[in-house]
Order: C-alpha cells, then sequence, then structure tokens
C-alpha cells in the first residue's frame, strides 16, 4: 500500500450554534487515510460521523483545526475553492442515492463527468469508465431512469457517478442504508473490488457492522472524537 | 451547455412549462399586435391621405392626428382666400369625423366632402352607382364595400343615423366613407366650419413657394405639404410614442414576473437537486448558467409562439374588424428581445438564489 496521504485532519473541531446553546459535533479529531485504503467509521448517531465526512467533502468549513485533502489544505479554503478541490479530489456516494430523477443513468453519469470537465479540467486518468460500468454490471441499465430500477441499481450508477472523475477518495454516507440485504453485499462488494483491484481510496460511514467488515480498517467514533 | 439536464428539466413539469411559454407569449402577442395596430393604422391613414391630387394641406395649429368632432374648427371663409393666392389652382375644404366602427370594435374616419371640388381636386371618379342625391347618401371606396359587403343601396349608420350608400369611388383617398360636407356641418353643428383645405397648385413643382405666400397671406396656420404625409404617419405622435413605450415596459414586466415566478417555483421544488449538482462539484456560475438556460429556452419558445399567435391575432382582427394591423419585422424582433430578455431577468434571482444554497442543507431537503 502506498504511504501517500489523501486524507488529513489535525485537532478538526467543529462546533454549531442551536440557538444559544453551542453544540460540538467534532472535539478534536486526528485523522490520516492513505491512498488505497478502505476505511469505515462506525459510531452512534449525533457522534460526529455526517460532519466529519462534510467537511472531508469540503461542504463545510470546520470551526479550527486542519484538514488536508490529497495534499491541499482546504481549512480555510473560500467556498468556491472547496468547490473546486470537491469537483477534483472527490466522489460522493449517499444513501438516498442522490439521483437525477430526469436523467437516465448514463446522462447521470455524464453530468458528473461535464461538470468536471466545465471545470476545465484534464482527464485525470485511472480506470477507465467501461471498466467501472463493467464492475458494476451497469452496462445493459445505461438508459433507464433512476425510477425504473432498483435501489441496488440506483447505488450502482451513485457509485459509478462517484468515479467517473477518479477521485483521490470516495466518501461514502451509509451507502448501504437503503438497500436489502442482497442488494447492501453486491454494493459492498462492488467497494471492495474497487479498492482492491483499482486501488480506490474509499472512506465509508456506516451504522452495520456487516457493512463495515469489508473495510480494511474500521474506526469507531464518540462524542465528536475517534476512539484509539 | 447541459441540454439533456435542461430538456429533462423542462419536460418534467409540461404544464408549468407550457404556461410559462404563454406567458411569454402574451408579452410577445402584445407588443407585436398594439404596435402593429398603431402602425398599421396610421401607415395606412397616410397613404391614403397622401394618395391625392393636392399639395398642400392648410388647417388650424396642431399635429397631424386623428379627429373627431371638435376637428371641424376651421371657417370655410378661408376657402375663396387660399383660392386667389397667386399659384393656387383649387381648393377643397374637408371635414373629418372619427365614428365607432360599425362592428363595433375599432373606429372609421368619416370625410365631408364639398363633392363638385373635392372631386377635381382629388383624381376620384365614381365607378358604381352615382353622385350625391340627398343630404343622408354616402359614398364608399371598393374596399370599404368589400370588406363591409356593403353596395350600392346599402344603409350605414353614422351618427346614430341610416345613411343610403349610392355611389362607390375610386381609388383609396382619405378615409373610406365620403358624405357631403354640409351634412356633417349641420349633424355636429358647425356650420361654415371645416377640418382643413386641400390646396391644388398649377405647378406642383413650385409647392413650396405657393406655401410661402399662403403662410405670407394667412399667417398662423399650419401648412402641410402632402408629400410628407405618409413620413408624418408613421413617425406617429409624441402621446402613441409613450403609449407603445408603456405597452413595451407592460409586456416585459409581465414576461419577466412569468418567468420569475415559474423558475422561483421551479428552484424550490429542485433543492435537492442543486444539492446533488453542489456535492458534484458544480460552480455557482454553472448552477446560474444552467437556470438560466432553461429559462431562455422557454421564453424562446414563448417568443415563437408568440409569433404564431400575433399573426393569428393579425388575421382575426383583420377579417373581422375595421383596424389594420401591420406586423414590423423590426417590431417582431424587438418583441422577441423582449421575451429573452424577460427569460434573462425573471430567472436570475432564482438562479442566484439557488446557487446561493447551502449544499448540505439542499442535498437534505425532502
Amino acid at each position: 500500500m502506498s504511504e501517500k496521504k489523501v486524507i488529513e485532519t489535525i485537532d478538526l473541531k467543529m462546533t454549531y450554534k442551536a440557538g444559544k446553546v453551542a453544540v460540538h459535533a467534532l472535539r478534536g479529531v486526528d485523522l490520516v487515510v492513505e491512498q488505497g485504503e478502505f476505511v469505515a467509521i462506525m459510531g452512534p448517531s449525533g457522534c460526529g460521523k455526517s460532519t466529519l465526512l462534510h467537511i472531508l467533502g469540503c461542504m463545510l468549513k470546520p470551526s479550527s483545526g486542519k484538514v488536508v485533502i490529497d495534499g491541499e489544505d482546504v481549512s480555510n479554503m473560500s467556498e468556491q475553492e472547496r468547490t473546486e478541490v470537491r469537483r477534483r479530489k472527490i466522489g460522493f456516494v449517499f444513501q438516498k442515492f442522490n439521483l437525477f430523477p430526469t436523467l437516465t443513468a448514463e446522462g447521470n453519469i455524464r453530468l458528473a463527468e461535464r461538470i468536471r470537465k466545465n471545470g476545465r479540467l484534464p482527464d485525470s486518468g485511472g480506470v477507465s469508465m467501461s471498466e467501472i460500468l463493467k464492475l458494476l454490471n451497469l452496462e445493459g441499465r445505461l438508459h433507464h431512469k433512476p425510477a425504473e430500477m432498483s435501489g441496488g441499481e440506483q447505488q450502482r450508477v451513485a457509485i459509478a457517478r462517484a468515479l467517473v472523475n477518479h477521485p483521490a477518495i470516495v466518501l461514502a454516507d451509509e451507502p448501504t442504508g437503503n438497500l436489502d440485504s442482497e442488494h447492501s453485499q453486491i454494493v459492498l462488494n462492488m467497494f471492495k473490488q474497487l479498492n482492491e483491484k483499482f486501488g480506490q481510496t474509499i472512506l465509508m460511514i456506516t451504522h452495520s457492522e456487516e457493512a463495515a467488515s469489508v473495510a480494511s480498517r474500521i474506526l469507531r467514533m464518540r462524542d465528536g472524537r475517534i476512539l484509539q | 451547455m447541459e441540454y439533456e439536464l435542461i430538456l429533462a428539466n423542462i419536460t418534467q413539469r409540461p404544464m408549468r412549462t407550457f404556461i410559462s411559454i404563454v406567458g411569454v407569449a402574451l408579452g410577445v402577442v402584445l407588443v407585436v399586435v398594439v404596435v402593429g395596430l398603431s402602425r398599421g393604422m396610421l401607415k395606412e391613414q397616410g397613404r391614403r391621405n397622401s394618395n391625392f391630387g393636392a399639395e398642400i394641406i392648410f388647417r388650424r395649429p396642431g399635429a397631424l392626428s386623428f379627429t373627431s368632432t371638435s376637428g371641424l374648427s376651421m371657417p370655410v371663409q378661408y376657402g375663396p382666400k387660399l383660392a386667389q393666392i397667386e399659384g393656387v389652382s383649387m381648393v377643397s375644404p374637408l371635414g373629418q369625423y372619427l365614428k365607432q366602427s360599425s362592428q363595433g370594435f375599432g373606429v372609421e374616419l368619416v370625410d365631408g366632402i364639398d363633392f363638385p371640388t373635392y372631386v377635381r381636386v382629388s383624381s376620384i371618379r365614381i365607378v358604381e352607382g352615382g353622385p350625391f342625391e340627398t343630404e343622408m347618401d354616402v359614398i364608399v371606396d371598393r374596399v370599404y364595400s368589400r370588406n363591409k359587403n356593403v353596395v350600392v343601396g346599402s344603409k350605414v349608420e353614422i351618427f346614430g343615423r341610416q345613411f343610403r350608400v349610392v355611389g362607390i369611388y375610386e381609388p383609396e383617398v382619405g378615409a373610406r366613407i365620403k358624405m357631403q360636407l354640409d351634412t356633417m356641418q349641420r349633424l355636429l353643428g358647425a356650420k361654415e366650419r371645416c377640418s382643413y383645405f386641400y390646396v391644388k397648385c398649377v405647378d406642383p413643382a413650385l409647392q413650396e413657394e405657393v406655401a410661402k405666400r399662403i403662410n405670407a397671406q394667412l399667417p398662423g396656420n399650419q401648412i402641410i405639404f402632402v408629400r410628407d404625409i405618409p413620413v408624418l404617419y408613421e413617425r406617429g405622435s409624441k402621446a402613441l410614442n409613450t403609449f407603445l413605450q408603456v405597452v413595451i415596459a407592460v409586456a416585459l414586466i409581465v414576461s419577466t414576473l412569468v418567468i420569475l415566478l415559474s423558475m422561483y417555483t421551479t428552484i424550490i421544488e429542485r433543492t435537492r437537486e442543486i444539492g446533488i449538482l453542489k456535492s458534484l462539484g458544480a460552480s455557482r456560475s454553472f448552477i446560474v448558467r444552467t437556470i438560466q438556460q432553461e429559462a431562455i429556452l422557454i421564453s424562446i419558445l414563448g417568443v415563437l409562439l408568440g409569433y404564431l399567435l400575433a399573426v393569428a391575432v393579425r388575421e382575426v382582427v383583420m377579417q373581422y374588424t375595421a383596424l389594420i394591423v401591420d406586423i414590423e419585422l423590426k417590431w417582431m424582433l424587438y418583441a422577441g428581445l423582449i421575451g429573452i430578455i424577460s427569460g434573462f431577468l425573471g430567472s436570475l434571482y432564482p438562479a442566484l438564489r439557488a446557487a446561493a444554497q447551502d449544499p448540505i442543507k439542499a442535498i437534505s431537503y425532502e
């Protein structure tokens, strides 16, 4: 495994204001994810998993601490700069798939591709689209809209969309949370293959021990901290 | 351009898209038809008023415009004085009255003429029937006869009275209906008065010298060269131009509001999708551009529908009323531009609002 750090956080803190009350969602998270790792983060609701994921996905700015994504310190970046990093380096997979209902599977994948090209970013190489589609067994479903697909198929399209721009890291937020056990297993196997065959770095948050078991490393969070 | 996404969004809510298209189309119709109506009537009137054998119009000061009963303000006693001026060949007084169209919508101009002098000054001739026999007779031109299905012997209503059509004349000159000036004076209570005089010169090439002499001998009145009438009518009056500007502003506001409302509800409905775009790394400008392109596409469709509707309205109006709608390419382009600008303006706020959304809140929007 390479020792290049794809994610590094140092004393990462996040405090929300809920009315007059300060909610400490993250209380000093130190985390390193190296290239090619498949990391699962587990923990009870409200422990700060989603907040951490949003900060790592450059959708949220931390209150303090340092976040480095694939060599770029995003801690104090503007929204525009964080959007740029997200476009270049991050692929998201959500619990609710979050596909465009009006577009076909191919349309959803191509949209992500065009957003990247719109940012005038060159092809970053890596796994080819045809290989991804073959692995995800989506070749025959490209012209279907989300409503015409099962939850498992939709999630596979979402994974393909996340991978199309060859991100430095895929952030998966409860990717099997809306799937039955059969489809959950299929999706998890695909994550595992992506990681093992193509060296894709993946960070997944989950409540499920079974889902976490496919990862190469499991971290547990409680009260805004990663337990050692 | 995100054509696939934009087209998918447009077809997602066909009724809303259709209503937005119709909203823009109505703005286009408003501009094209109202401007066409105003300019069509003016141009037609200018053309017919210039299609005359005389060279000069002599009238009271005031802008050249449609007149009503108050138009009979010039004493006919000016006639003999004009006739004595060197270079004047003939003079004919004319009264003008604006009446409600017999079809209830629109207006029609009626000329009161002194038939013997009018025939000599103008080039009209009676082609069917004959000249006035009684004071309740009128003559009409060929177009009026055809459009209104009026023949010799038919009745037309003017001043709330029935007049008999006794003759059909050619070519088209001035108002399409002509009655005797004496009758018009009596019915309007304007004895010995007319609206203006047509003055025919001995030598048309010397009309400017004749005009100078008229001005010198009968100062304080207005002299208009018949050759300038089409331009004067086309230029329109200040009040009309202001009215047209108001129509354009109303059309722009209506179309903009329709697009604003449509796109605003669209982005509320698509909050989650905007969140997805943001999670994929779409920049603010990408989101703004996508929403604006959708609105502009709707506007373009609205403009095209508006053109079709405007042409249809023109056909119906000209078929069933006395009004003339002159659709000019220039004004169609203006109307199209207004439609597209409304798409741009109307979608600007919703697009900026969408682009400014918090990605986390947007993506968890239910």
